[in-house]
């Protein structure tokens, strides 16, 4: 910090080297870009962009010193209604410890065609408002006059930002197709920047280098003691090398998400940069974050991590007397992570680092992320267990995927035992278990950081798939009624997420759910075990009778097997898809049930035996179907085993559920006798 | 399992009683509440005293006292942790003190540890509503929340009314409301739904207090009536009041609709001349009022969208037409003022209406005329009936309003005075769908059909908005419409908007590999292919309110199923007939020809309010139309 200040007070003037786009010039919009009724390559699309321009330069003023400069540019052609809410826009400006992020040069002008004549609205300080958008953020929105269809509007301004460690994220792609994009990202060798990309749309990112010198009057003194000072100004010139990299691309189609992608944000084609080191002449080389070395060492330097983990006196009585006479490592983790899962209230606020500390959240049962699972990882580390804490990115964010602190928001805790088995903590989570993790956690990423400065990428996805399985014992009657009862396990995961979802509700409420589910009309005996005993699967059992499940036609009954267990629907309906299909961890539907038929009758049909599977050992299905006695008995397998599966399996597993709900409906046929 | 819970807090009460100190208030704790009040409750309202202070129409002070106690997570909201605020309205006290099960202190909060935030509802482009709150994680449950706020307003056009129960699963033990008049401005009240609670009422010389006690809490139940009609809300309004610095005065609607008149509408609607002479022109040749206006209307749609804007007075006050003309946008009130200039410059009188805006109809109250609704629309008188308009949508039909503003009390502002007129109601004649379909069922279950649906009324207003989504969006519509055929495929789609009719054709061509089972030798069918009833009402033991059907509608559907060759019915099913009070169900599947069937259906739901007792009558009306519409026929290979 210091050496940026001594550069910042030599440097008076600093000469920055702009450049137009020669085709979209501001103001400049043509007769033909106003009669354009539809987007060429995509005739859905409701607004394009017809060109956007980014550039990000770090630029010096005399005042306030090095500067992040964000100038946008926009042309954006509405072509009907539904594309006006792309006639406004918001920007959301950074403050924090007395800095902020501030706009300027904010114009913009709306074009409409009428008799062959090009009219031009502009935007006033009527269509711009500002507010406080929170602590740390303002708000800046404005909306354009004169909206037509067909309308051009067109729109730039520069934000000037303090904050040098984080380029906002450049989005390369949009929910509206975007016609010419040209971006550029200049910065002095001073300061190093690391990137990164996503998304599925291939980037052509241009390296290059061109120097740059800032000249600067230096003001100088001769003579001292008694002799007279005289001030002489000599004008220097500082040199230097500026990195640019420059994107320019035409045609993006838009950004379209689909169902049970996961996180889009990794998808959507973006580039992102994050400082990493600053290196002035003459100065050490001051690093921000470059290796995973650098981010474990920053974070453990940072006094909210670090020094929290190694505080045990607010903890020490109550830890000693929870573990006195305990000697079994497995039975010290679970005590202390029962007692600080049951003790702590998680504020919902994610963080890899305390707010309050951990001594006060200890005071007041409440507290972060980081607050929570450092004060568990501490605690274990205390009752010497090998325990470490885990940062992890969680599944609404963007993976990181680089050395950097900023990819991260949360913290959880990891512990390994002396036999070399491993174990994910969270005790934020009340319906959490050793290796069972919430779907925030699961879905995201993680990175477990030691003591020793080094670290390791971890995966929280469970190499098994949790199970529910699901079985009926029944009997029909010739007028197509069915009694019986219903027994449901859910295991692992489907547990958890049982109890995420239903724990709170009472027993009537639990029990509604499969009225509604499976349309039955009268449902009793419910009754249900182990929603408390974490660490162990849920039943829930219940008798029921269903009046429409079964048809009888004439002297004929027909029914699924499956009755109504069985799949109606296949949620994958696109045709295609680009993005992967994320489930989270891999599962397993698993049915058996036994119909005992009605007397006078006999099975004309039932069902073959059949299984199939998806490629890669992805997924299986099998049906197994026997007829013995007058009771028919069906017992399916539904097992997806990927957590994730890639979009080029899209069709396979679209077709893989049109076999199932296909196969699963086919008709038992029974005939009287 | 409740006796349970409260074995449990008995005895947790027994052993921790020692520990109560003398001091503690004994109401705070939260283990020995009569069961009346747990039972299906979320939180309960211990008690609460809200007491408002009118010293002068520019000065209205409100005092609450707010006790809560939270059962468990979905209570959370009911402990009060937020007030809203405005330039108007200044917070002069706030603070709230949580309490454990037992009554024990836990954590205070003063002002200063509430966080203040813009009112941002990622809607409006800009309002001046702020609030305050603070962020509370409860440690365990149950526990008790005591809030205390004064605030005070200088707009007294609205005084805050007494509702006790202000949502589902919330039960209340005490609730009292007190109005202190000292200047005894003249004020009048209105109380609805007194008739189910035990509400106490004084009565003083321009001043009421209200009283409940002991009311266990609602669940909600499906085609309920809405919230508001059936818990008490004491509402009060003054003679005279100021609403941003405006001051007024009026006993009813007519005065009042003249203020609002005087004071937000009028002068607010001058427009250039050069649009004058545009409108001019445009209408020039229209033949009638009514045609003038269809042209101004959709001249209007064409021209601005709909952008929220809440600033002061501006909040109550539309837009100058001239700057909507200019900017080409507005809220609901600057564009439906737009709209009326226009048509005024014309000569066809229009006025501005206010109206609560729901799909849930809710009326402004007729015989209690203060400041009420949260919209606004557009009527035009004409010679048969009234025109509405609603100005906000770019793709509504010319006095076509939806059931957004349907069949509901609306105050018309007139220059005389206000006047309260009822919106159109859709009659189950009017809403209607139509299908026709031809259908080729082959051999190897699969299915090719052309359907043709034409929609009228209500039903277009559910169903033409799909035609302005991407066509890759319109076809997972239909998917998800027809969940019940796996692996169907849309060919091909023809949608027409009629506006001019008010008229929605969907032109469809699907196929399906699988629509019919496989038996052996036999093809299942359900001859029903696209018409089915899917949701299946729920039960009740114990129903405590009515039954209410807000809107009537007629379906009907025909359709020609062309069976595979050598395959043959034996015996067609016999024909389905209900008829109800709430509506008739017909269905009849006859032969044409070897080759053809012909499947027919109709179904007409009428609209009304029933008693709780015709509720379980109404579900099993609609789970036999489930049954019969999913129901199947066997086609035999010969």
């Amino acid at each position: 910090m210091k050496s940026l200040y001594k550069l910042i007070t030599m440097i008076l003037l600093v000469v920055s080297v702009s450049s137009t786009a020669q085709e979209y010039k501001f103001g400049k919009v043509s007769k033909e870009e106003l009669l354009e009724s539809s987007y060429e390559l995509d005739s859905s699309a409701n607004a394009a962009i017809l060109y956007e321009n980014k550039k990000v330069s770090i630029l010096y003023n005399t005042s306030t010193g090095f500067q992040l400069i964000t100038e946008v540019f926009k042309r954006v052609k509405l072509y009907n209604k539904d594309g006006f809410d792309y006639a406004s826009e918001e920007m959301l400006l950074y403050k924090s410890g007395g800095n902020n992020e501030t706009i300027s040069g904010l114009k913009g002008a709306t074009y409409n065609i009428s008799d062959d004549k090009i009219i031009k609205t502009k935007l006033k300080k009527e269509g711009i408002f500002k507010s406080e958008f929170s602590e740390n953020y303002n708000q800046q929105k404005f909306t354009m006059p004169a909206i037509q269809e067909g309308s051009v509007i067109e729109y730039k301004y520069k934000i000037i930002s303090p904050f040098l460690s984080t380029i906002d994220r450049i989005y390369l792609q949009r929910e509206i197709p975007i016609k010419k994009l040209e971006v550029k990202v200049a910065s002095p060798e001073y300061f190093n920047y690391k990137k990164f990309s996503t998304g599925y749309i291939p980037i052509n990112l241009k390296e290059s280098k061109y120097n740059d010198k800032i000249t600067f009057n230096n003001k100088s003194r001769s003579g001292s003691g008694f002799t007279k000072t005289n001030s002489s100004f000599s004008q220097s010139v500082v040199e230097f090398v500026v990195n640019l990299d420059k994107i320019s691309t035409v045609n993006v189609p838009a950004f379209v998400e689909e169902p049970y992608s996961g996180n889009v944000e990794n998808y959507i084609s973006s580039l992102s940069y994050e400082l990493s080191f600053v290196k002035f002449p003459d100065e050490p080389i001051d690093y921000r974050s470059t290796t995973w070395e650098d981010v474990v060492k920053t974070i453990y330097q940072n006094s909210n991590f670090g020094a929290e983990l190694k505080k045990t006196k607010y903890y020490k009585e109550d830890i000693d007397q929870l573990i006195t006479g305990v000697s079994d490592s497995k039975k010290k983790v679970s005590l202390i992570y029962s007692f600080v899962k049951n003790k702590m209230n998680w504020n919902k606020n994610r963080s890899v680092i305390t707010n309050k500390g951990v001594r006060k959240a200890y005071k007041e049962e409440t507290g972060n992320t980081a607050e929570i699972n450092l004060m568990l990882t501490s605690m274990l580390t205390y009752a010497n267990i090998e325990a470490n804490p885990v940062v992890v990115s969680t599944s609404d964010r963007l993976v990181s995927l680089f050395p950097t602190l900023n990819g991260f928001n949360y913290v959880i805790s990891r512990v390994k035992l002396e036999d070399g088995s491993i174990y994910y903590l969270d005790a934020t989570d009340k319906y959490g278990i050793p290796n069972i993790l919430p779907n925030r956690v699961v879905r995201g990423t993680g990175r477990v950081i030691a003591k020793d400065k080094t670290s390791q990428m971890v995966s929280f996805r469970p190499a098994k798939p949790s199970v529910n399985r699901y079985s009926i014992q029944c009997s029909i009657d010739d007028q197509g009624i069915a009694k019986g009862r219903l027994n449901a396990n859910y295991r692992d995961y489907l547990a958890h997420n049982f109890r995420v979802r239903n724990a709170g509700k009472d027993d009537a409420a639990k029990a509604k759910r499969f009225e509604s589910r499976y349309g039955i009309s009268e449902l009793d005996e419910y009754s249900i075990k182990g929603v408390k005993e974490y660490g162990k699967g849920v039943t829930e059992r219940f008798s029921f009778i269903v009046e429409d499940q079964i048809e009888a036609i004439e002297d004929e009954i027909f029914f699924s097997p499956l009755l109504f267990l069985r799949d109606k629907e296949n949620v994958f309906k696109s045709d295609d898809r680009k993005y992967p299909i994320d489930f989270g961890y891999g599962f397993s539907n698993r049915y058996m049930v036994n119909i005992k038929i009605p007397e006078g009758y006999e099975v004309v049909e039932c069902p073959k035996t059949s299984a199939f599977k998806l490629p890669d050992n992805m997924g299986k299905f099998s049906f197994r179907s026997n007829v013995t006695n007058g009771v028919i008995q069906v017992v399916v397998d539904e097992t997806i085993t990927a957590s994730m599966i890639p979009a080029n399996y899209y069709p396979a597993i679209k077709e893989f559920y049109n076999q199932v709900i296909q196969k699963e409906n086919e008709q038992v046929v029974l005939k009287k006798i | 399992m409740r006796k349970k819970i409260q074995l449990v807090l008995v005895a947790v009460f027994v052993c921790v009683s020692a520990k109560v100190k003398a001091q503690d208030d004994l109401s705070l704790q939260a283990i020995l509440i009569d069961s009346v009040l747990t039972e299906n409750a979320n939180a309960i309202v211990r008690s609460e005293n809200v007491v408002i202070s009118i010293n002068s129409v520019n000065s209205v002070v409100v005092k609450t006292k707010r006790v809560v106690t939270v059962l468990n997570k979905y209570g959370d909201r009911h402990a009060d942790s937020y007030e809203p605020y405005d330039p108007e309205t200044k917070i002069k006290k706030v603070q709230a003190i949580v309490y454990n099960s037992l009554g024990k202190e836990i954590k205070k909060y003063r002002k200063k540890d509430f966080s203040d935030r813009s009112m941002y509802d990622g809607f409006s482009l800009i309002g001046d509503n702020r609030y305050i709150y603070f962020e509370h994680t409860p440690v365990d449950y149950p526990y008790t929340m005591v809030y205390e706020s004064e605030v005070e307003t200088k707009s007294s056009a609205f005084i805050q009314p007494w509702f006790p129960i202000t949502n589902y699963n919330l039960s209340v033990e005490k609730s009292s409301y007190q109005i202190i008049n000292p200047q005894k401005i003249p004020l009048r009240t209105k109380e609805r739904t007194f008739g189910n609670y035990p509400v106490e009422i004084i009565k003083g010389d321009q001043e009421i207090s209200y009283k409940l006690s002991k009311v266990s809490a609602l669940r909600k139940e499906y085609k309920s009536p809405s919230f508001t009609e059936l818990v008490p809300r004491g509402k009060v309004t003054l003679g005279s009041f100021s609403l941003v610095n405006v001051e007024g005065s009026a006993n009813d609607w007519k005065s009042m609709g003249k203020w609002q008149y005087q004071n937000l509408v009028s002068g607010r609607d001058e427009l250039p001349e050069s649009v004058i002479k545009k409108v001019s022109v445009l209408v020039a040749d229209a033949k009638s009022n009514k045609e003038k206006a269809k042209r101004i209307y959709e001249y209007v749609q064409n021209k601005t969208r709909y952008i929220s804007v809440q600033l002061g007075i501006g909040g109550w006050m539309p837009m100058m037409a001239e700057d909507v003309d200019r900017l080409g946008y507005g809220d609901c009130k600057g564009l439906t003022n737009y709209t009326k200039a226009l048509l005024e410059t014309q000569n066809i009188p229009a006025y501005y209406t206010i109206v609560y805006g729901d799909s849930d109809k809710r009326d402004i109250d007729a015989d209690f005329a203060s400041m009420q609704g949260n919209h606004v629309i557009l009527n035009i008188p004409d010679e048969e009936e009234d025109i509405w308009l609603e100005c906000t949508s770019q793709t509504a039909p010319f006095n076509f309003i939806g059931d957004f503003t349907d069949d509901r009390n609306v105050l018309v502002v007139k220059p005389e005075g206000g006047e309260i007129k009822r919106t159109k109601k859709y009659s189950p004649e009017e809403n209607t769908l139509h299908t026709t379909a031809t259908i080729y069922l082959q051999a190897d279950a699969s299915i090719v059909a052309d359907l043709v649906s034409v929609s009228k009324g209500l039903q277009y207003d559910w169903r033409y908005l799909t035609k302005l989504k991407p066509v890759k969006d319109q076809k997972l519509h239909y998917k998800e419409y027809w969940d019940y055929i796996n692996s169907l495929n849309i060919l091909s789609l023809e949608l027409e908007d009629d506006k001019d009719n008010i008229k929605y054709q969907e032109k469809i061509k699907v196929n399906a590999t699988n629509y019919a089972t496989k038996a052996g030798s036999r093809l299942l069918v359900t001859p029903n292919f696209f018409n089915r009833t899917k949701s299946k009402m729920p039960k009740y033991k114990n129903r405590k309110t009515p039954l209410v059907i807000s809107r009537g509608y007629i379906d009907t559907d025909e359709y020609i199923i062309n069976i595979p060759p050598g395959y043959s019915v034996n015996k067609l099913p016999e024909g389905k007939v209900l008829e109800t009070v709430f509506g008739t169900y017909a269905c009849n599947l006859e032969k044409i020809d070897e080759s053809k069937l012909k499947f027919t259906r109709e179904l007409r739901i009428n609209d009304g309010r029933y008693s709780k007792e015709k509720y379980e009558e109404y579900r099993q009306f609609m789970s036999k139309i489930r049954n019969a519409d999913k129901s199947k026929i066997a086609l035999k290979k010969q």
